[in-house]
């Protein structure tokens, strides 16, 4: 039949074998209780869960004092850790006390203020020493803590020195000084949930993009379907491509409900740029990712074989990619490296569109990037299927 | 040798005693009202078709399923609790349904051996003896040391019987251990299990879904949907269905058959050849019946035969009205008209090698199939029948060699082939989450059908399946014999000239083995499809027209079945059948009598005989001498059971006697 079709008709065949190769995956999801459970989550209330996950701020951190000078000074000094960075739970009469304190993990800060802290001050001939221990166990917060209250210190002691020069009989202006002017770009309320649920959306995306056609595959090697489809006169492209397109499809679905349905009315997460140029790239990241996942399923035997797999490719790539960590942090062959995750790219994207405001212009090299991935993953994907049924 | 086993006397107390045993999963009933008894010493055996309930029943029996009403007393212990099971369970073996599955793939032969058995506290100065002796039985001596998962189908479940004989158990239950295993391995697991059993005076529950096999068992119950249909020993249950197989070869086949089906519930085409099972009818009325239907129809050649359990089944299924019959419609005008070239050749394999790295699997294949010709393919596990399938159909390119397929060249135009051909696999290989209509449209769209083209094509595979009623089902909700139809259908959504079937009848019940075997005959003699089957019963080799015999990658017979038999008989002579109350010690006898070929058959032996008539004579006077009664002894016809075990152990003789000549 196929060998003495007229061209368009030969086309019009090709197209409805991929026409309903699609439909048959999506109405399998849709018959697939647990995985469609699962899609829903990850685009819905896993985000809203991310959104207040990573907390880069300082949140109540216990202090405790050992105040041996009880005097104005020192009382203003402990004044100054407020909430809701610090939470003053007590003071101590014995130095041991606090260090104890420290070691029982019941206390993060303590703040040791010796006797003739305020004379010393006052006389301004030396400088005034007070101790602070900070458990930095866990390195953010710690990290934080050490540096909020190095700028407490400083502020205090600066403002001290121009009340002292102030009695003094000087101006304190005429002290140089210089003002820092901050204006914050981007997400100017500093906004923790804008970066929080477009990383974790991001994970998600390749997560769904990673798993879903490679289960797909797996699932037809695994039940025997994938005989009767190669006895049949698709082409393996066509077998692999209608998977991807499938999930392309509910990716796509995902990323709107959970942009339009969850970030944007409950954390005013903005789509500066333009929303179809979002989507047009996110479905290429989908199609790229998907690439992979193929190639990780042409490798399982099983579907939890493919599930591990996802699973140990996830993390590397999320990582390495900058969705967690900024990339200038890595060594520089690293970052070079980074360039063969296509999350690297999709990250400039996601981030340059929604937060940016940016064009094509701007990314054309990441779109450039994504795209000679994909083809050159799916490329490899269908390599492996063949070999192993061909 | 005591006279421990055999001992069958009703006085003694029985081993297993169930009573209207009820088990139901969800709203599902599994098994309606079963009862059973087993006596010491018997191999008891469950027989029936996939979800006839023997599963449930023998979980229970081990103590390993709840059930919803009923009694089930082991060693007269009453399991109503989970205490009462474990008691049990020391004097019990289980060896559960799946080739292997209880088996660990990655432990060697003799790891699994000690595994099992140090689970149940055997003493290491015990394991050592038993195990010695046990491996010796099976003759896996020579593979202690290899990975289960590298060993053969036959030798996982013999692998699997030491392993639930490791400890001993008065009682052994077996789930099906012959499924999925070749007929030589399996007749080889039958004398191994009477000879331990025998030797150990052990009880045994068995199940199979191979009716063929009933005669190993010295009583059995049929079940069917969970009730049973019939119980006791395998003549008295062949008797409650009394009446005669005519077998004959009609000249005009197709209208032979129609007049046959009109007017017998029973009949079957086996290539030319016709069987029809007559209700109540000694073999002399049968045969004058199946004439007068024939009128004006010559026949070659009618005989009447002995019945097999399968007609019996079918014939207990149609006297308690559970047979559900599906009328084959005839060819419709339509595709009457698409009927091809009656003698083209469909299927040309010409010297076709394959080569898996330095393993060859198929070596130097040639044959020819016509158009409109149901050839079937046969061989033990791995003897290369799925690798010539799957180089025919292209998924696999040849080594060396070439083929035509449909008229196309299967170096050059492999996608023309796969055009023009259908393929039903072993296992159901359709989407089980979509539904019937949505299998159909889905293979519809594939094979490029246009929209009207697929609304008739789903009509007619509706009507031809007897799917009417099932549209909307999902696949997987289906009767094994109802999706195995649906797969056929979606095969020949496009009309294909050519249809390969890759086991495509296991695990389907023997009423829908016989509707599916009635479709591919119409579709062979109406249609003019060639048609390429293999299949693991070797009751449906009867039914091609011709038959090649795949051995280690060659092909080394190819013939039709009766010229096969023909050929056999010559070699070997005629079977004789014995019957004796002391079956294991006649065979003994006759062993050291120079009569290799005896094997048993639960209570009867089966032999080969050169001189069958004198052999007939000299037999019963031998036994005799030995004080051993023989009941009967008859000559039997050949079953292509007979044949196949008899070319495989032959050439698997040959090879090891080439390999230790040279090695």
């Amino acid at each position: 039949m196929n060998e003495s079709l007229h061209p368009l008709q030969f086309v019009y065949v090709w197209l409805r074998q991929l026409q309903v190769m699609t439909i048959k995956e999506l109405r399998q999801l849709s018959r697939d209780r647990a995985l469609l459970i699962y899609i829903i989550y990850i685009f819905t209330l896993d985000i809203v869960i991310a959104a207040g996950a990573i907390n880069t701020e300082l949140n109540q951190s216990k202090l405790v004092v050992h105040d041996a000078d009880h005097s104005a000074a020192s009382r203003e000094l402990i004044y100054r850790f407020q909430p809701p960075y610090f939470s003053l739970v007590g003071t101590v009469t014995d130095a041991n006390q606090g260090l104890y304190l420290l070691d029982q993990g019941d206390a993060m800060l303590f703040l040791d203020i010796p006797e003739r802290f305020a004379a010393t001050l006052g006389q301004g001939e030396r400088a005034a020493k007070v101790q602070l221990l900070i458990d930095t166990s866990k390195a953010t917060p710690g990290f934080l803590a050490s540096s909020y209250s190095a700028r407490i210190m400083a502020d205090f002691s600066r403002e001290w020195a121009s009340q002292q020069l102030l009695r003094a009989g000087l101006e304190p202006g005429s002290v140089p000084i210089i003002q820092n002017q901050r204006r914050i770009w981007y997400n100017p309320t500093l906004d923790e949930a804008w970066y929080g649920t477009l990383a974790q959306l991001l994970t998600m995306i390749t997560v769904a993009c990673l798993l879903l056609p490679a289960a797909a595959l797996v699932r037809e090697k695994e039940r025997g379907n994938i005989e009767q489809l190669l006895v049949s006169p698709l082409t393996p492209f066509q077998v692999m491509f209608s998977k991807v397109l499938a999930m392309i499809l509910v990716t796509l679905v995902g990323t709107a409900v959970s942009l339009f349905g969850v970030m944007q009315p409950f954390f005013g997460v903005p789509i500066k740029g333009s929303a179809p140029l979002f989507f047009a790239l996110t479905a290429l990241y989908a199609f790229t990712t998907a690439g992979l996942g193929l190639v990780a399923a042409t490798f399982a035997r099983n579907s939890a074989q493919v599930g591990m797999l996802v699973l140990l490719m996830v993390i590397p790539i999320n990582i390495l990619s900058g969705d967690r960590t900024p990339l200038e942090s890595m060594p520089l062959w690293l970052q070079y490296l980074t360039n063969v995750f296509p999350l690297r790219h999709f990250i400039e994207i996601t981030f340059g569109i929604l937060l940016r405001g940016a064009g094509l212009a701007a990314l054309w090299d990441s779109v450039l990037a994504m795209t000679l991935l994909g083809c050159l993953l799916f490329a490899l994907g269908l390599w492996r299927f063949r070999r192993q049924f061909g | 040798m005591g006279q421990t086993a055999l001992v069958t006397q009703s006085g003694q107390k029985p081993v297993v005693q169930v009573i209207d045993f009820h088990k139901r999963y969800y709203k599902h009933p599994a098994v309606q009202g079963v009862d059973l008894t087993i006596r010491p010493g018997e191999i008891y055996g469950l027989i029936g078709p996939d979800g006839a309930g023997k599963s449930s029943l023998m979980k229970a029996v081990a103590g390993v399923l709840t059930f919803d009403a009923g009694t089930v007393e082991v060693f007269g212990i009453n399991l109503d609790s989970e205490a009462a099971a474990e008691r049990i369970k020391g004097r019990i073996g289980f060896l559960p349904q799946g080739l292997g599955l209880n088996l660990y793939p990655d432990l060697s032969v003799e790891e699994n051996i000690d595994f099992f058995a140090r689970l149940r506290l055997v003493s290491e100065a015990e394991l050592a003896g038993r195990k010695q002796r046990l491996l010796a039985t099976t003759r896996l001596l020579k593979f202690r040391d290899r990975p289960m998962k590298n060993l053969s189908g036959g030798m996982k479940q013999k692998l699997g019987l030491i392993c639930t004989l490791i400890h001993e158990p008065q009682l052994i239950i077996l789930d099906e251990p012959t499924t999925g295993v070749d007929p030589v391995s399996r007749r080889d697991f039958w004398a191994i299990l009477a000879q331990l059993l025998h030797e150990q005076g052990i009880t045994a529950l068995v199940s199979t879904a191979y009716l063929d096999e009933a005669s190993r068992f010295h009583r059995l119950s049929l079940l069917y949907e969970g009730r049973v249909l019939a119980e006791g020993e395998p003549d008295t249950i062949q008797a409650l269905a009394p009446g005669s197989l005519v077998v004959l070869q009609p000249e005009r086949q197709m209208e032979a058959l129609a007049g046959l089906k009109a007017r017998f519930p029973q009949v079957e085409a086996l290539g030319s050849w016709m069987r029809v099972f007559v209700n109540e009818a000694d073999p002399p009325t049968a045969i004058q019946q199946v004439q007068q239907v024939l009128a004006g129809i010559p026949v070659r050649t009618i005989y009447a035969d002995e019945p097999e359990l399968e007609d019996v089944f079918i014939a207990l299924l149609h006297q308690q009205q559970l047979a559900r019959h599906h009328p084959i419609k005839a060819a419709s005008a339509e595709t009457a008209a698409n009927v091809r070239s009656g003698n083209g050749v469909a299927i040309e394999a010409l010297e076709l090698t394959r080569d898996f790295g330095a393993f060859r699997a198929v070596d130097d294949v040639s044959f020819r199939v016509r158009q409109g010709e149901i050839f079937g393919l046969l061989g033990a596990n791995g003897a290369g029948k799925t690798t010539v399938i799957k180089m025919l159909t292209g998924i696999l390119r040849p080594s060396q060699g070439a083929g035509h397929v449909a008229g196309a060249d299967m170096h050059r135009a492999g996608m023309a082939i796969k055009q023009r051909i259908g393929y039903v696999s072993q296992a159901f290989s359709l989407y089980q989450d979509l539904t019937v209509v949505e299998n159909i449209r889905l293979y519809a769209g594939i094979y490029g059908l246009s929209m009207a083209d697929t609304r008739k094509r789903t009509e007619w595979i509706l009507d031809m399946g007897g799917l009417d009623g099932h549209e909307n089902d999902q696949a997987g909700s289906l009767p094994m014999g109802l999706r195995q139809r649906l797969a056929l259908g979606c095969a020949l959504v496009h009309r294909p000239q050519v249809l390969f079937l890759d086991e495509p009848t296991s695990g389907v019940d023997p009423i829908g083995r016989r509707h599916f075997w009635d479709i591919l005959f119409d579709l062979s003699r109406n249609e003019g499809v060639a048609i390429l089957i293999t299949t693991h019963y070797m009751s449906e080799a009867e039914h091609c027209d011709h038959l090649a015999l795949m051995f280690a990658g060659r092909i080394v017979a190819d013939a039709s079945p009766a010229e096969m038999k023909r050929q056999v008989e010559a070699e070997v002579g005629g079977l004789l059948e014995l019957t004796t109350d002391q079956p294991t010690l006649a065979m003994e006898r006759l062993l050291e009598q120079g009569y290799k070929e005896t094997t048993l058959f639960g209570r009867r032996l089966h032999l080969f005989s050169r001189q069958p008539d004198s052999d007939r004579r000299r037999i019963p006077a031998l036994l005799s001498a030995a004080h051993i009664e023989v009941a009967s002894i008859m000559p039997r016809p050949l079953s292509m059971e007979d044949v196949f075990v008899y070319w495989v152990t032959t050439l698997e003789r040959q090879e090891s006697a080439v390999a230790t000549g040279t090695g």
